[in-house]
């Protein structure tokens, strides 16, 4: 068994992606952008109000925070289940002390199960986003496409149902997405969308019904890939984020143009006891550098676009 | 296949019905050692297999038996130093095989409390009378060394199968461990019988962090002092629980045995913290706060 002729053929091979999502662009040559205020940085908190059902599937992969133990994983499911219950309202405290805002990218079905939960949510200010129905509801290749256009349908129906139009941004669950899903996310009426991390700046993201923003949100520097996959302590987290921010404002400093720095935070992990100060003390340490620009994502999207 | 366990309502945490504990402390903290034996030679259950190395898996075997011959008296002596006093999750076949340990505990004025038979005999798959029997297992032996009644449970490994709170509502258990979604007691819902959760924890347990999380000894007496700063600070709103649980054959260890030490130094120069075990703080929210638990959740949490 050796392989064909063609597995040395290149047919993609030429200046350009091998898909037409969108064109090769270079970071230190993108248009200076200007946020309000004259602010370097424009602070993004992205706080992921995920579901995770016990009967998820576990194929054909483990989102973060999936159940990882034999169902019915209780361990798993309570363990997340109190991001929902206790977490999320230590990062809510801990943001408005500091006058933050934020954007929460919500697991539909929570409409349905955590209606307080929303309302809690709405009166904070936070911006409202999808982040499909549930963990469980990952975007994949193998899902038909008639399935997937459903599930993003009653996503949204569920979301829009309780926020209206407030509702414009979506984030499939744990990054995840098919070769259709940008399209169908597009279809289904949202403008942008933070799927895939490969900029620190927004970008047009073409689909088959019109151009989503793409947004930053880096799982790298996220709290589920450092703190929970990688078994990371607090500190280096909470240390990389700042990192994070010292150079993109001295890169904002050196080219005039803004930059944006994404917190990709969750509550089952930020807002356990021992990791809520060091949120707190992350956010001061962010805001003490000043130059900062605390929004949402539709209004950094916004302001981009301007 | 269920969802969700069912067992609990949303309770967010803000406006929450006011806990208070005994002499105005803010926290209610205990410590639960899970004093265990894993059997070299488990029965076979189709959802787990307790060893990852062929059996005798000798390696992991002797690693959880030195808990029982040198660690546990090492943790023991610590925890009684400060004299903070042990709510134990008890693999009940342990009052056979070791009955110096569970003398020492009686001693100390530990409470026990049952975590299954053997931590090899998951629950997966149980029917009811099996976990019926275990559980009635427990009470007896309990009862037979220490004169206690047997009040809670930690189902071995957190294996509970879908049927096992409503089992333990059924048979008398005051208080089930195995749900990590709060840090206050909550109601328990069960088709019959009263039950309340008291919080356990995943976040400052010795397993996951010392074996999954790779936490240096230093660290988790960084992490176990954060936890214990924020639910302090928290409690002076309504009054919250910090469990600690401890596996002697991870704490106890030489180099190990220290960090539990300056955590309980850390805990104990407070001075309104309620070091109590678990039977009371579940009796304590039952007489005093069930009630009021039960009545916000039915108006809607408003």
């Amino acid at each position: 068994m050796t392989l064909p002729p063609d597995y040395v053929e290149y047919p993609i091979r030429k200046r350009a992606m091998d898909h037409d999502r969108y064109p090769y662009r270079i970071l230190p040559r993108i248009a200076p952008v200007t946020w309000p205020g004259g602010a370097r940085v424009a602070l993004w908190i992205a706080v992921h109000v995920g579901h995770y059902p016990m009967d998820m599937p576990l194929k054909p992969f483990i989102a973060p925070g999936g159940m990882e133990r034999p169902y019915p994983s209780y361990w798993d499911y309570t363990q997340r289940d109190y991001g929902n219950r206790i977490g999320i309202y230590r990062m809510m405290k801990a943001m408005a002390a500091r006058k933050l805002t934020g954007t929460a990218l919500i697991s539909a079905q929570l409409v349905r199960e955590y209606p307080v939960l929303m309302d809690e949510i709405a009166a904070a200010g936070w911006e409202p986003a999808c982040a499909g129905l549930d963990m469980a509801h990952l975007h994949h290749a193998e899902v038909p496409e008639a399935t997937e256009r459903a599930t993003i349908a009653e996503a949204a129906s569920l979301m829009r149902g309780r926020f209206g139009e407030a509702v414009t941004g979506w984030h499939s669950p744990a990054h995840s997405e098919s070769s259709h899903t940008p399209d169908l996310v597009a279809a289904e009426g949202f403008t942008w969308s933070a799927a895939w991390v490969n900029d620190d700046m927004p970008y047009a993201f073409a689909t088959k019904a019109g151009t989503l923003t793409a947004m930053p949100l880096p799982q790298d520097l996220s709290d589920q890939r450092m703190l929970l996959v990688q078994n990371m302590a607090t500190e280096d987290f909470t240390n990389a984020i700042l990192a994070a921010h010292a150079t993109l404002d001295a890169e904002a400093q050196a080219t005039g143009s803004g930059r944006i720095l994404t917190l990709s935070v969750t509550p089952w992990l930020m807002g356990q006891p021992h990791r809520a100060k060091a949120f707190g003390a992350m956010l001061d340490a962010i805001l003490a550098r000043g130059g900062v620009w605390n929004a949402t994502g539709a209004e950094i999207a916004k302001a981009w676009a301007a | 296949m269920l969802k969700t366990p069912g067992h609990y309502d949303y309770m967010p945490w803000r406006r929450r019905p006011k806990i208070t504990w005994p002499s105005g402390a803010q926290i209610a903290v205990w410590l639960a050692p899970n004093i265990e034996h894993y059997e070299l030679f488990p029965p076979h259950n189709p959802r787990r297999n307790p060893w990852p190395r062929p059996h005798p898996d000798v390696l992991n075997y002797a690693w959880r038996d030195y808990g029982n011959r040198a660690g546990f008296w090492r943790m023991a002596d610590t925890m009684a130093k400060y004299g903070v006093r042990g709510s134990v999750s008890l693999n009940v076949a342990v009052c056979d095989h070791y009955p110096e340990v569970i003398e020492r505990c009686c001693e100390l004025g530990w409470e026990l409390f049952s975590h299954g038979t053997y931590n090899t005999r998951y629950f997966y798959e149980m029917d009811e009378d099996m976990q019926r029997e275990v559980i009635r297992d427990s009470r007896e032996t309990i009862l037979h060394v220490s004169g206690q009644r047997l009040d809670g449970w930690l189902t071995p490994a957190i294996s509970n199968d879908e049927t096992t709170q409503h089992v333990l509502a059924e048979e008398g258990i005051l208080y089930t461990l195995d749900m990590t979604h709060d840090d206050q007691p909550t109601p328990v819902n069960t088709r019959a019988g009263r039950l309340v959760s008291i919080p356990y924890s995943l976040e400052v347990n010795d397993v996951p962090l010392f074996v999954s999380r790779a936490t240096p000894p230093d660290r988790y007496v960084q992490i176990c002092k954060a936890q214990f700063d924020q639910l302090y600070e928290d409690g002076a709103e309504s009054g919250t629980v910090m469990c600690m649980p401890l596996h002697p054959y991870l704490i106890g260890q030489p180099h190990r045995v220290a960090a539990l030490d300056a955590v309980l130094a850390h805990i104990t120069s407070h001075d309104k913290v309620w070091l109590a075990t678990g039977r009371e703080i579940a009796q304590h929210y039952i007489d005093h706060h069930l009630a009021d638990h039960q009545a916000w959740i039915a108006e809607g949490t408003p």
